[in-house]
């Protein structure tokens, strides 16, 4: 059964990424060992509208830019937190800190930190759903940066030759100023999959609603077993996306600057006004007549209750006893 | 009891497996190489053809489709070929298969068996006659199975296919024409435990893999030729090591050789050594010998692959010096 977009719901999964984005930067200063944070602030829209999507039974992997992600696909905010702050109550009980979020309840089968890890686990999902004859599929969520591995165009090879039911969802934000994050001869990163016969599309991955459209396509492809399906989303990368220190370089989300361009704050204003998705995604749906404007608001405060209860959750979590240290290496 | 070659009993093992759960899938060809044994597997083709998956020559991407098909409710088999092979898969096997229980908080398991041939196997030159078992011990979260005769590697490899971590069965490309007594129908060995292959009281002799039929050859001759009556201790598993039953025997005999085909350095022979010198080294009488292979490749010419190739001789110097 297809499910069909529900605007409030997509809209609110992109705000609960953000707060929850937003929190990991507050916390950062006060607990440095986090280390350097990998946030997903700018892609909302593709990580929401994959997540909603996606259904019971359908397993995800990402890269280490994962914390939006495990959210949208419903894993606690609070154990999510705890695990980032390497608490007891952390969803891998802080064996696997902020790059290894992983939730077996939510279908979010593993995160790998190294590049191109995820891709190859995830066509091993989509193996076993093959072999077990289930409907569900499997999903890799990967930037462009891990088509310069070679296990990608392996996988890639693979999945294509046994027709897994895997959706590879790559977004491409290698347009901003800094060193690219990919280099590929290519001239486009859809000639790698389309070498290998995948069919390829290409999505405005800042675009809720179109990344709704054109992952529901392409899934509705996979599970009826046509093989696998390759969506480059583009992306221009968020500001902060590298950043080292504790900053906010595009200020902390102000919703009313969906239809208020003076709320928005930050350094780099004019990422915001013409990429976040967040501001994008708020305006159309007040413009278009979708949600009201204190619809927007009761969304945006009900989902800070629930962050700050989150974060209050994990930060009142213990660490784990130091006897748990070396235990559960095996099965 | 039936008289079964090496490769026979291994396909037993797997045919026996596959017929039990079908949720075990075996990825890779070639499962007894292109020697005389290799129609061995047939029945397996025959009987489970669509259970067995002829991959491409990926070794990076089939590890870890492997293993996120395990973590997703396969058990899957993944046959290398040469030991050397799986360098490919290298992270694959130790940063993602390895780590998942642990890192998940044991959310996840990985149940996937990797099965390789090693060691030295006559023209192999330096690419394809490596022992890398020390390699794959020096990482938690892997267990590492070393069968050294045919009853034992049809009882581990279907206890290695019911394990819930990953598995490592690294079988010697020599082996698989060794002939043996076999018991009828299924039966499991567990790993972690330790065999006595021959009992004897004045030295211990723990020997790995192909190292253990070598050390049997020098036992008989110790025993004809100097009156040595040597225990030939067989671990069968690198991890879980069976500490008790190798410090036992070196309590009964006061001495010990260790042998593994690895090069010496950082080896599995070495992890015994200092294993029994720490929990044990009280019931030592003389210092522990080692036997395995010098540090440097396997070279392709004959005389020079036997020279750096560890044999019984080898095996019976080291008991004459820890007697002498």
């Amino acid at each position: 059964m297809t499910k069909q977009l529900d605007r409030a719901d997509l809209f609110a999964r992109m705000l609960r990424m953000r707060r929850f984005e937003e929190t990991v930067l507050h916390l950062a200063p006060e607990y440095p060992y986090i280390g350097r944070q990998h946030l997903y602030i700018g892609a909302e829209a593709s990580g929401a509208a994959a997540a909603s999507v996606l259904q019971s039974g359908d397993l995800s992997h990402t890269t280490h830019r994962n914390h939006g992600f495990v959210i949208a696909r419903g894993a606690d905010p609070g154990r999510a937190f705890a695990e980032i702050l390497g608490r007891k109550d952390g969803l891998n009980g802080g064996h696997g800190g902020p790059w290894h979020l992983c939730d077996k309840a939510a279908g979010f089968q593993s995160t790998s930190a190294m590049v191109g890890g995820s891709v190859g686990l995830a066509i091993g999902a989509a193996f076993a759903l093959q072999q077990q004859n289930k409907d569900a599929i499997s999903v890799a969520h990967f930037g462009d940066g891990t088509l310069d591995e070679g296990i990608t165009y392996e996988a890639l090879n693979l999945a294509a030759l046994f027709s897994l039911p895997i959706l590879f969802l790559c977004e491409n934000n290698s347009k901003a100023g800094q060193r690219p994050s990919s280099m590929l001869a290519a001239k486009k990163l859809r000639d790698v999959p389309e070498a290998l016969s995948i069919p390829s599309v290409l999505a405005d991955g800042a675009d809720a609603e179109a990344m709704f459209a054109v992952i529901t396509e392409a899934v509705g492809k996979i599970r009826q077993g046509e093989g696998p399906v390759f969506i480059e989303a583009t992306l221009e990368r968020w500001p902060g996306s590298h950043q080292t220190g504790f900053g906010f370089p595009t200020g902390i989300t102000d919703v009313t600057m969906a239809w208020d361009e003076d709320k928005i704050a930050g350094d780099h204003p004019d990422w915001v006004r013409q990429y976040d998705p967040i501001r994008r995604y708020g305006r159309a749906l007040v413009t278009e007549g979708h949600l009201s404007k204190d619809e927007i608001l009761a969304i945006d405060n009900k989902i800070n209750d629930e962050i700050a209860a989150a974060r209050a959750f994990a930060e009142a979590s213990p660490f784990p006893e130091a006897e748990t240290a070396s235990g559960g290496v095996f099965a | 009891m039936t008289r079964k070659t090496f490769a026979a009993a291994l396909i037993d093992g797997l045919y026996g497996s596959l017929a039990a759960d079908p949720n075990i899938t075996i990825i890779g060809r070639g499962m007894l190489g292109h020697g005389a044994h290799d129609s061995e597997a047939d029945r397996l083709q025959a009987d489970f053809a669509d259970r067995i998956i002829d991959p491409p020559t990926s070794e990076g991407a089939v590890t870890s489709m492997a293993t996120g098909a395990a973590m997703a409710g396969l058990r899957p088999f993944f046959h290398f070929g040469t030991a050397s092979f799986a360098y490919e898969a290298w992270n694959q096997i130790v940063n993602e298969a390895a780590n998942i229980h642990y890192m998940s908080g044991g959310q996840f398991s990985a149940p996937v068996t990797f099965h390789m041939f090693h060691g030295v196997r006559g023209g192999g030159a330096p690419q394809h006659s490596h022992s890398p078992q020390a390699m794959y011990a020096n990482c938690p979260g892997l267990e590492v199975v070393l069968p050294s005769s045919p009853r034992d590697v049809k009882g581990l490899i279907r206890t290695a296919l019911k394990s819930d971590n990953p598995t490592l069965i690294i079988n010697h490309t020599k082996l698989l024409g060794l002939e043996g007594d076999v018991p009828d129908g299924d039966f499991d060995i567990p790993l972690g435990e330790a065999e006595v292959k021959r009992p004897g009281g004045d030295v211990t002799i723990v020997a790995t893999s192909r190292m253990v039929q070598v050390a049997l050859i020098a036992a008989d001759a110790l025993a004809k030729d100097d009156k040595i009556e040597a225990e030939v201790v067989d671990p069968r598993c690198a991890v879980p090591l069976d500490k008790a039953t190798i410090c036992t025997s070196v309590a009964k005999t006061g001495r010990l050789v260790v042998a593994d085909e690895g090069t010496l350095m950082c080896s599995i022979a070495s992890e015994i050594a200092a294993m029994v010198a720490e929990e044990a080294f009280s019931d030592l009488k003389a210092p522990i010998k080692r036997v395995g292979r010098p540090a440097s490749p396997v070279p392709f010419s004959p005389p020079l692959e036997d020279a750096v190739t560890p044999s019984a001789a080898d095996i019976i110097d080291a008991v004459r010096g820890a007697l002498a």
